[in-house]
């Protein structure tokens, strides 16, 4: 038995996903991919995981999505015109057949090694009480190494910028 | 509730799109959309995974929360390579960033 919620949601996640890769606008398909983030956090509320869904929208559509928006800015900004004219690509028809053999494969392959159908066990409401002291004793280590990869992450971003527009200021950009 | 194969067909599917994204497209910024719309498969298979194991196990959601910090910072850097390359080529179409080409 499938529940109403889920199939809504995972329509809205499928065809926002199709639409951010094939619409010709840049900008509408980020608005596109904010869509289906946010349909996938909506999924992890059905699964219980309201702490993941809202870690999952500040971060991916308030911070990646916002981050993808400026960048398409500034790339059409500086080049006047639309960057994106697509023609159509011979290698379409065969993407799609590649694409769709990998996901069959990999849901046939899933489906069979399933010991018969999984019921899911009684909801069990993690409080963040537990989360939070899972994070901070086991996952301690893991998580000074995150912060660690997200400063070097930052500097690396900046540098790359800054490095690039000394060399522009030479003169000697190609 | 449904059973637990649903998920993994919906996570399969947006893999699928990932992956038709990444051969088929040109441009670099719809390379990093498809990226992140399979990172989001794997993590839609880790919670589901999570919740319908017996007991439910958290370590599903820790690793969900690295994951989506992650790829957060792989979407930073790329975008700056993204930048850099306009700046030094004035195109982002991936056929014709080819100076490294041998």
């Amino acid at each position: 038995m499938v529940d109403i919620a889920f199939l809504a949601i995972s329509g809205l996640i499928i065809v926002s996903a199709i639409f951010a890769l094939e619409v010709k606008e840049l900008i509408y398909g980020a608005v596109g991919l904010a869509f289906s983030l946010i349909g996938v956090a909506g999924l992890f509320i059905l699964l219980g995981a309201d702490y993941v869904a809202m870690f999952q929208i500040s971060v991916y559509v308030g911070a990646v999505v916002v981050l993808i928006l400026f960048t398409i800015m500034l790339v059409r900004r500086e080049s006047g015109k639309i960057v994106e004219q697509e023609e159509p690509s011979r290698l379409g028809r065969g993407g799609a057949l590649v694409a769709g053999l990998v996901a069959l494969a990999m849901a046939g392959a899933v489906i069979m090694l399933m010991p018969g159908s999984v019921e899911a066990p009684a909801l069990y409401q993690v409080t963040l009480r537990e989360l939070g002291r899972s994070l901070a004793s086991s996952y301690a280590v893991p998580l000074v190494i995150l912060g660690l990869l997200i400063g070097a992450t930052v500097v690396g971003g900046l540098t790359l910028v800054k490095v690039e527009r000394e060399e522009k200021s030479d003169g000697a950009t190609q | 509730m449904e059973p637990l194969s649903s998920y993994i067909i919906l996570s399969s599917a947006l893999l699928g799109i990932g992956i038709y994204g990444l051969v088929s497209k040109r441009n670099a910024i719809r390379l990093l959309f498809s990226v992140e719309l399979i990172v989001n498969a794997a993590n839609i298979n880790l919670v589901a995974f999570a919740r319908y194991s017996n007991p439910p196990m958290i370590t599903g959601w820790n690793i969900v929360f690295f994951s989506i910090a992650a790829a957060a910072m792989e979407a930073t850097v790329g975008l700056a390579l993204i930048l850099v390359a306009f700046r030094l080529n004035g195109t982002i179409d991936l056929r014709k960033l080819n100076r490294l080409r041998g």
